[in-house]
Order: C-alpha cells, then structure tokens, then sequence
C-alpha cells in the first residue's frame, strides 16, 4: 500500500501462456509482468500473437495453458474458469477495440452510462453525472445526446474510451486502437491516451504507431510468431534491436 | 351489396383473432426454437433445424386438416379456432425463428466482445446489447410475415372458423352475386394489411438509431 521502494507492485502477470488454433501457434509460452501505472507498448507482425495476448489478459480469448494474476485475481488456464472469477477480473480491465464496438442503439451518453448502471449498480443519475465528466475530458460533452453512427471514427473511439473508464478499471488494454482511423482522426485518441498514461493509468497497447510507442511507453515488446522477441525501453529496442527478425520488421514500419 | 359488404364487415375480428393470436404464439415459440438452432451442442441444432423444416415446409392447410380433423378426432376434441390458432401458430413460429436468426446474424461480434470485455452479463447482453440490435433488423421480415399470415387465414375457413373468406364463401354459393362477395373480400384485407405495412416502415424508422438507411 504505501509502497516506496523502486519496486513497484505488479498488477499483473501472465505466466507460460500458451495458444493453439488447429495446427498454428499464436501464443507459444509467452510471459509478462506489469507494473502499476506503466504503459505496455507492444508491436509485431500481423499474425505474431500480440493481440491474442491482449485478449487473453481479459479473457475475449481463453488461452490452452498458463497462468494469469490480475490484481490478486489468479487464473489457471489448464482448469476451467468460473463465471464469477471472470466477472471480477473483467471489472478490474478494460478494454478499447480497432474496430469502437460502440453500441450502436443507444446514445453516446447511454453507452458510457449504461454499463455503470449494470455492472457498478450506479443509478442512472449516478451514472450519466459520471459520463458526463468523463465525455468533457475526451473532449465529447457536445456529443452526449448523438448516435455513434453520427460521430467519426475518431470520436467514437474516444466515446469508447470513456466507456471503458466510467467503470473504474485498474488495467487498460488497447487492440489497435487507431488502426482503423484516418491518421489526422488518429492523432486526437492517441492524445486522449497520452493523458491517461501521464495520468498514471496503467496501459497495453497493441499498435503500429512506432511514434506514439517511442514517447509514451515505459517499455516497447516486440511480438513474433507467438513469442516475445524483445522487451525493454523504447529507444533502446527501436535502435539497437537484438535479432534479424525484429530488425526486419521496424524497417518494415520505420523506412517507409 | 351493402348487405354483404356488412355480412363480411362482421367476420373482421374472427379474421383478426386468428391472425393476431397465431402471430403472437408464434412469436413465443419462435425463441425456443432460434435458441435451439444457434445451440452450441450439435444434437440440440439438429432438433432444432429439423422442427423449423417441417413446420416451414408443411403445406399450411394440410398442417391445420391434421391439427384439426387428425388430432382434433382422435385425441382431444375442439372448436376450429384454437385449432386455426395452434396451426397458424406453429407455421408461424418455424418462420418468425428465422427471421430472428437473420436479425441475431446481423450483430456484428464487436458486440458481444465489447459486452463481455465491460463485464457485463449474458442476460444482460443479450436483453439490452444484442436483442434491440436484432429486432430492429427482424422487423420487416416480422411485418411481411404478418401481412401474409393475414391473408393465409383465409386457409382456415376450410375447417369451419367463421373469418372473412368463410363468409364470403357462403355468400357466393347462396346468392347470385357472382365474384363480388369476393372481390369486397379482397378489398377488405387490402384494407387490413396497408396499415400495417405503414406500422412497419415507422417502426424502422423509429428505431434506425440515426442511421440515414
């Protein structure tokens, strides 16, 4: 609790984490640990594992064997989950996806209040007052009243944002979360994500956005063919990378 | 001729009974039965798949004589109303099952993810999240389904439920009016299914959530 050593605790660690779809690996004995209040960065490959990891942190994917602690949450994959352990470790992580998920029925005010209101029990005075805070800071509090359908791809993403805040959670995971997005409409989420992590949120993201990668994370991994290939501070992994396969890759997405 | 049009006026509720009622028990049946086809266990799919195909693929008069004369003689007797009900009912419930499928296919995954990743439950996923979703794009395919069940209920008065082509029926054989009991007949479901295409087209407005489709 009042923690002062250089140490800071671990909100979450993934142990051996193994994969397997038919005969292809996704995740082949990966390992994690992630400190409270850091910002994650992880890049790779398409088809190198980097978002079925993320997905296994929250069980959108269950992994064949390994071992998952979120927060004092443990998880042994090789035994079944039970569906309250899954409700607790789901409201401890939340999650922003490439493709928004905004539900599309209601307004952009009910999205971000409406899970309060079902999952925290907050009543919906409660729930929208929080909204409405929460809107104001990704910069939406004129779109309350609007259908996703009527907001850009860039604000839908932050309306998705503040969704996923409004219950608190204590992790954030983030699935390409601008790679559907033009790259000006881009620039104003990964904004919004550049103030959550000076925030002190705690943060995973899966991208291609070298740049944002280099300034924001305290750690950049590098993800192929399941495994981790590198992991360490930014500078140093972009510019001194240990083997040919990472090399090959950030000239991929540097030199172009 | 004014006399016949009110002879036929008379039967509109009969007609709109069968209709509404079979609609509505077919509506509930329909849910077990969409459940049953999207089942993960294959034995359950399967029973589910093949109760849509015979109550879709029985021709509807043949299905209400067995209801009615079949049934009806040998293990319970009844009146031809609940028996027209039960048949329409059942048909209707094997279509209604598909037109909720092809709402429920329309959900993009995105959104069962997004539920599950709030923490929100199943219940509440599918009552809130995936179920409004769903019925928006099932609406049409309800309303046609309806128009015609209006008209297909004609195919009761072959068992003696006194609806509009019953009516009318009589009215040709005892009277010398030729096609007009008829064509008043047809008028008269002409006027009973416009509104409700008109309800339909509101309805999806109503619930295109801003979307300018």
């Amino acid at each position: 609790m009042n923690d002062r050593s250089n140490q800071p605790e671990t909100v979450l660690h993934v142990g051996d984490v193994r994969k397997v779809y038919g005969n292809h690996v996704a995740l082949d004995g990966v390992s994690l640990d992630v400190a409270r209040g850091e910002v994650v960065a992880i890049i790779g490959p398409s088809g190198s594992g980097k978002s079925t990891l993320l997905r296994s942190i929250n069980q959108l994917e269950v992994p064949d064997s390994g071992t998952l602690r979120v927060l004092g949450e443990n998880i042994d994959f090789s035994s079944r989950v039970s569906a309250s352990q899954l409700l607790g470790l789901r409201r401890k992580v939340g999650m922003v996806f490439q493709s928004f998920n905004l539900f599309p029925h209601m307004s952009v005010l009910r999205n971000v209040s409406f899970p309060q209101e079902r999952v925290l029990g907050r009543s919906r005075a409660e729930a929208d007052s929080v909204s409405r805070d929460l809107l104001e800071r990704v910069g939406l509090a004129a779109k309350a009243d609007s259908y996703p359908q009527k907001c850009s791809g860039g604000q839908q993403q932050r309306v998705a944002i503040a969704r996923a805040l409004a219950l608190e959670p204590e992790i954030m995971l983030f699935d390409e979360p601008t790679s559907a997005l033009d790259p000006e409409l881009g620039l104003e989420v990964l904004a919004v994500m550049r103030q959550l992590a000076n925030a002190g949120m705690t943060m995973i993201v899966v991208t291609h956005e070298i740049h944002f990668a280099a300034e924001v994370a305290d750690r950049l991994i590098v993800m192929a063919d399941g495994r981790i290939l590198e992991s360490g501070v930014p500078q140093q992994v972009l510019e001194s990378p240990q083997t040919e396969r990472t090399k090959k890759f950030l000239s991929a997405i540097t030199d172009r | 001729m004014m006399e016949l049009f009110l002879k036929i006026l008379v039967a509109v509720p009969t007609t709109l009974l069968v209709t509404l009622a079979s609609f509505a028990l077919g509506a509930v049946i329909a849910l077990p039965l969409v459940a049953a086809r999207r089942s993960r266990f294959m034995l359950v799919r399967g029973v589910g798949k093949a109760i849509i195909d015979v109550l879709r693929g029985v021709p509807p008069i043949v299905f209400i004589f067995v209801i009615f004369f079949g049934i009806g003689a040998d293990l319970i007797r009844w009146e031809p109303l609940p028996a027209a009900i039960l048949g329409l009912g059942l048909i209707s419930a094997g279509h209604l099952s598909e037109i909720y499928r092809g709402g429920l296919m329309s959900v993009h995954a995105g959104q069962y993810e997004a539920s599950a990743a709030l923490g929100l439950t199943g219940t509440a996923t599918f009552a809130q999240v995936i179920g409004p979703q769903a019925f928006r794009v099932a609406i049409p395919g309800m309303v046609t389904w309806l128009i015609s069940l209006l008209k297909d209920s004609s195919i009761v008065s072959t068992i003696g439920v006194v609806e509009i082509m019953f009516v009318a029926n009589q009215s040709a054989r005892s009277s010398a009016d030729g096609l007009m009991p008829f064509v008043i007949a047809g008028a008269v479901y002409i006027a009973l299914g416009t509104p409700l295409a008109v309800l339909s087209r509101w309805l999806e407005k109503k619930l295109s959530f801003g979307r300018s489709a």
